[in-house]
């Protein structure tokens, strides 16, 4: 299906769009090279001189790798167990055509309908009561409950795309269900996987509200995103080093995204051939 | 006969159990209990930080349904903000979906270019955009003399609306993306290449073919932008805090600044329920709406 | 040279938590423009004590947050808050330091927030001061001498100074906080019709004898806030505190409504501007303008916090040790509650304590009386008046309404 000079035009046309759409991150690359009084005299002005040293300072000052460390688990610990109870889940219910799974699955669902302000506090108590504030460890966990909804409901769309057949034929051999799910099934929804990764991977990576009022007793335990806050004061904002901050601090997930992009197209030739 | 009968019940119970509690207790014990706590203060007249607490009954509900305008006001706020959000981004999401499925150069790098808003944090958007549209336009309007950068993006009340709106979409399309583009792999080259031969075009082989197929991800994406603008809160709380004065002021936005500036928290608490009421209500109905539509393979 | 103070300061801290050596003490504070001061304060008692201070600083999300551990039983030892209408509503959870030595230290003025009932439930943290901030080099480019006093004058010296092809104002309406410190400045004389006493003027308020709409003093506030809007510039609902402090420092703007707090910021954009206070116009009497000046920011000591005889100690040195009686006029540069504290080099400070030592009429923040969430409330729909969205009597209406229902909601 290719058609050499529409695919030209129209691929300039989406690269322009890419840069207007990419204005305002220009605006914070370029306001992270420049210094305080600078960014104040003018916001949309190239700097004057390319300076590396907010980056030093936003660096030093957010102790970059330990918080880097603490967000990595955190988001790996969160994403890996929201693929997977919302695989196996998601699935399960979308397989199961009874009331009960219609019922299950709504409360699997609702949340995502729940303003987070809403529960918030009593989540915090819930959370001291389990012993899972002030660590790294306890913040992951309760990532499962939060990112779970949207990706069981996403596992439980997708699953329909997947032959019931296939079931069969991985249960019949009398092996346990979860190993016949994974070695048959699993790999089928390797998109979504991706998408799940992905979306999950990303805002709990980027998340402020949940760490704050977790985390905010253990100072170790910090992710990147509240150490980046610090710098927005309500009478001084360091917009210089807020500019850097944010950079440092979405840099690994954008690199994270493109080398995930790079699979998709991997595991689309290699899936292609199913049916 | 019966006793084998059982057993493959019991069999298929345990196994329906063991694969759907984890995933139900992290729910259960995550959100949904705090969030049943929460409402047990909708009944109370609590400051949020008093040890004692006074139960008062329905007053908070008659109060709001009676006497509240700001609620009024954001609810209208928030369903025109929710009518047009949704429609915008999952239009602009699904059409740049099926653009960079195509065989486009770079594409990779363009997918990454429009999903990288989404992950910038809320604060500095806000705070970007508000020099954009004061500061920048300045300079755009003294460049080009286009009258729409003269115009008060932030401090009229009606252009506020559309600021919001903007950055909101401009924000959310990239997420939406990727579900699309998730989707979009699984429609199957042959029957989109059979349509090629068959002589179809481009647009009539997208509705024809291409749409029916991605009927899910449409539903997850329609869903959970539907939930998302009914609850809009950091991008218009970064933005324009709900100003000026109410004019950008969403129903979450509203409880946030009941329970924790106005320091009311069981009213607060009480307005979390009606919203979450009604998003259940508009999902749901969203949901089976399209959930009819969806093809099985 | 503070790169490597910080650097220092983080090692050191990190060091004595992984160490354990001696006490920690949670301190919970807002003011992140402060946090290297916090810091070095630190520093310098882990030094002096061998105590070790855990301090976290928020500012955005610091009352979420200070609710949430206080509700889930994470009580830190000491917090932040405002004072005056504060004091009820964290009397559950602060220390009564009334009997405590070093609070004999601290002047009268400032112990007016903080006191209920004749138990002083706070530790005054900062004295401020808040009016009409003007460039001097501006004003005299423009060649205004005589500084406006009456709501007249300053529509006089805007129009100068608009003549010249100046902005007039930076408004700072974007802020909702902005808007109730410039209203209630132009309010402040109202204590001279209830016997000089804001208590008596609150009371009325709270009890509904007294409603915003029957007070005549009113229009005036909404005419300051019109002239303010009028020579604001062409968008005056955009500007923002960043946009008041930057066109103030750069000479775009003339004058601005802050306080001595913003002063930190004006001079990171131009370290050498010269400015001072102007008198806030309450009407057309000249007689009566002056500046708002009070100790609000209060430190408080939480009364269930685990190490309450350790937080008093702190507060001990703060007060009467060589370091703490220099922190705020040296490193904070604002104005310090002990009595007898040096003077701090800040323009702004040295403003205030030579107008009050001129006996300028200076009123206290009486404002913050006004129940707690009001503060908010009010100034949105103040905003809102400015922004064309009510009229004036709509506004009143509305202040009204509002205020009633969280005295109702409070009761």
């Amino acid at each position: 299906m290719k058609r050499p000079r529409g695919a030209l035009a129209i691929s300039l046309v989406m690269w322009a769009c890419a840069l207007i759409y990419l204005y305002p991150l220009f605006l914070v690359v370029i306001n992270s090279l420049k210094s305080f009084s600078e960014i104040m005299a003018n916001v949309v002005a190239l700097p004057s001189r390319l300076s590396g040293e907010n980056f030093v300072n936003a660096f030093t000052l957010m102790r970059y790798p330990n918080l880097f460390l603490n967000t990595l688990f955190v988001t790996t610990m969160g994403t890996a167990g929201v693929v997977l109870l919302s695989s196996i889940a998601g699935y399960k219910l979308s397989r199961t055509r009874t009331r009960l799974s219609w019922l299950v699955f709504l409360l699997c669902v609702a949340p995502m309908m729940i303003p987070f302000h809403s529960f918030m506090i009593a989540l915090v108590k819930v959370a001291r009561t389990l012993h899972l504030t002030n660590s790294t460890w306890g913040l992951g966990i309760i990532y499962w409950g939060l990112g779970v909804p949207l990706s069981l409901f996403m596992y439980h769309g997708f699953v329909k795309t997947v032959p019931k057949e296939l079931d069969d034929c991985a249960f019949i051999d009398g092996c346990r269900p979860l190993r016949a799910f994974f070695q048959v099934i699993f790999p089928l929804l390797q998109p979504v996987t991706v998408s799940v990764v992905v979306i999950n991977a990303m805002w709990m990576w980027n998340d402020f509200l949940l760490p704050l009022l977790i985390l905010s007793g253990a100072k170790k335990s910090m992710t990147l995103q509240l150490a980046a806050y610090n710098f927005f004061g309500q009478y001084k904002i360091e917009w210089q080093s807020a500019m850097a901050g944010v950079l440092l601090t979405i840099t690994p997930a954008i690199i994270f995204y493109l080398i995930l992009q790079r699979h998709i197209i991997k595991g689309m030739v290699a899936g292609a051939v199913k049916g | 006969m019966g006793h084998a009968r059982r057993k493959a019940r019991l069999a298929r119970g345990l196994e329906f159990f063991g694969m759907t509690a984890p995933a139900l207790i992290a729910i259960l014990l995550f959100v949904e209990i705090p969030f049943l706590m929460s409402i047990t203060f909708s009944f109370t007249k609590w400051n949020g930080l008093d040890k004692a607490v006074k139960f008062i009954g329905l007053a908070n509900y008659t109060e709001l349904l009676t006497t509240d305008p700001g609620l009024g006001s954001a609810m209208i706020f928030t369903l025109l903000f929710t009518v047009i959000a949704v429609a915008a981004t999952n239009v602009i999401a699904l059409l740049l979906a099926v653009i960079l499925d195509a065989d486009i150069r770079g594409k990779n790098v363009l997918r990454a270019a429009f999903y990288i808003p989404n992950i910038i944090s809320l604060i500095i958007i806000g705070y970007v955009w508000r020099f954009i549209f004061s500061r920048g336009f300045d300079s755009f309007s003294a460049l080009t003399h286009l009258g729409i950068f003269q115009l008060s993006w932030l401090g009229d009340s009606r252009m506020a609306f559309a600021s919001v709106a903007l950055v909101s979409v401009w924000q959310s399309i990239g997420f939406y993306m990727v579900i699309y583009i998730a989707g979009l792999q699984t429609v199957p080259r042959e029957q989109l290449e059979a349509a090629v031969i068959d002589g179809s075009g481009p647009v009539s082989r997208f509705f024809r073919i291409t749409l029916p197929l991605i009927m899910p991800s449409v539903t997850v994406a329609v869903f959970y932008s539907l939930s998302n603008a009914l609850k809009a809160f950091d991008v218009i709380f970064s933005l324009t805090f709900g100003g000026p004065g109410t004019a950008t002021t969403s129903i979450a936005l509203d409880i946030y600044k009941t329970a924790f500036s106005d320091s009311r928290f069981g009213y607060g608490s009480a307005k979390s329920v009606v919203l979450f009421l009604l998003i259940l209500t508009l999902t749901v109905y969203q949901l089976t709406a399209f959930k009819r539509r969806e093809v099985e393979t | 040279m503070k790169r490597s103070v910080l650097v220092a300061a983080f090692i050191v801290l990190c060091a004595a938590l992984l160490t354990g050596q001696g006490k920690t003490l949670k301190l919970f504070f807002y003011s992140p423009e402060l946090t290297d001061q916090y810091n070095d304060m630190a520093r310098a008692y882990q030094a002096q004590a061998g105590v070790t201070l855990d301090i976290t600083v928020q500012q955005a999300d610091y009352v979420t947050l200070l609710r949430a551990k206080l509700n889930s039983g994470d009580i830190p030892d000491v917090f932040m808050s405002s004072a005056y209408a504060d004091n009820t509503t964290y009397k559950d959870y602060v220390y009564d330091l009334t009997n405590e030595d070093f609070m004999k230290l601290l002047e009268p003025t400032a112990l007016t927030g903080v006191t209920v009932s004749g138990r002083i439930t706070g530790y005054p943290f900062l004295v401020q001061s808040h009016s009409f901030i003007y460039n001097k080099k501006v004003f005299s480019a423009a060649g205004i001498t005589a500084l406006p006093r009456t709501v007249s004058e300053y529509d006089a010296a805007a129009q100068k100074l608009k003549a010249r092809g100046l902005q007039p104002f930076a408004t700072g309406f974007k802020e909702w906080w902005v808007l109730p410190q410039t209203a209630w400045q132009v309010l402040a004389p109202i204590k001279d019709s209830y016997g000089g006493d804001y208590a008596n003027f609150v009371d009325k308020l709270n009890s509904g004898a007294l409603k915003f709409k029957n007070i005549k003093e009113m229009s005036t506030v909404f005419d300051v806030l019109d002239l303010i809007k009028k020579y604001g510039g062409p968008k005056p609902m955009e500007s923002d505190f960043n946009d008041q402090c930057s066109l103030l420092a750069t000479g775009k703007a003339a004058i601005i409504h802050q306080g001595n707090w913003a002063e930190d910021t004006i001079r990171k954009t131009t370290p050498d501007v010269d400015i001072g206070y102007l008198l806030g116009p309450v009407g057309s009497s000249p007689a009566k303008a002056g500046i708002m000046f009070d100790s609000n920011q209060t430190i408080r000591v939480a009364k269930d916090g685990p190490n309450v005889q350790d937080a008093l100690a702190w507060l001990r040195w703060l007060t009467t040790s060589d370091y703490g009686k220099k922190w705020i006029p040296d490193q904070i540069k604002q104005l310090s509650p002990i009595k007898g504290a040096k003077a701090s080099s800040a323009q702004l400070a040295q403003a205030t304590v030579s107008l009050l030592a001129a006996k300028t009429p200076n009123y206290s923040w009486y404002y913050q009386r006004f129940p707690t969430g009001t503060e908010q409330g009010l100034g949105i729909i103040l905003q809102g008046y400015c922004a064309g969205q009510t009229n004036r009597q709509q506004t009143l209406d509305a202040l009204d309404a509002a205020y009633t229902k969280i005295v109702n909601a409070s009761k």
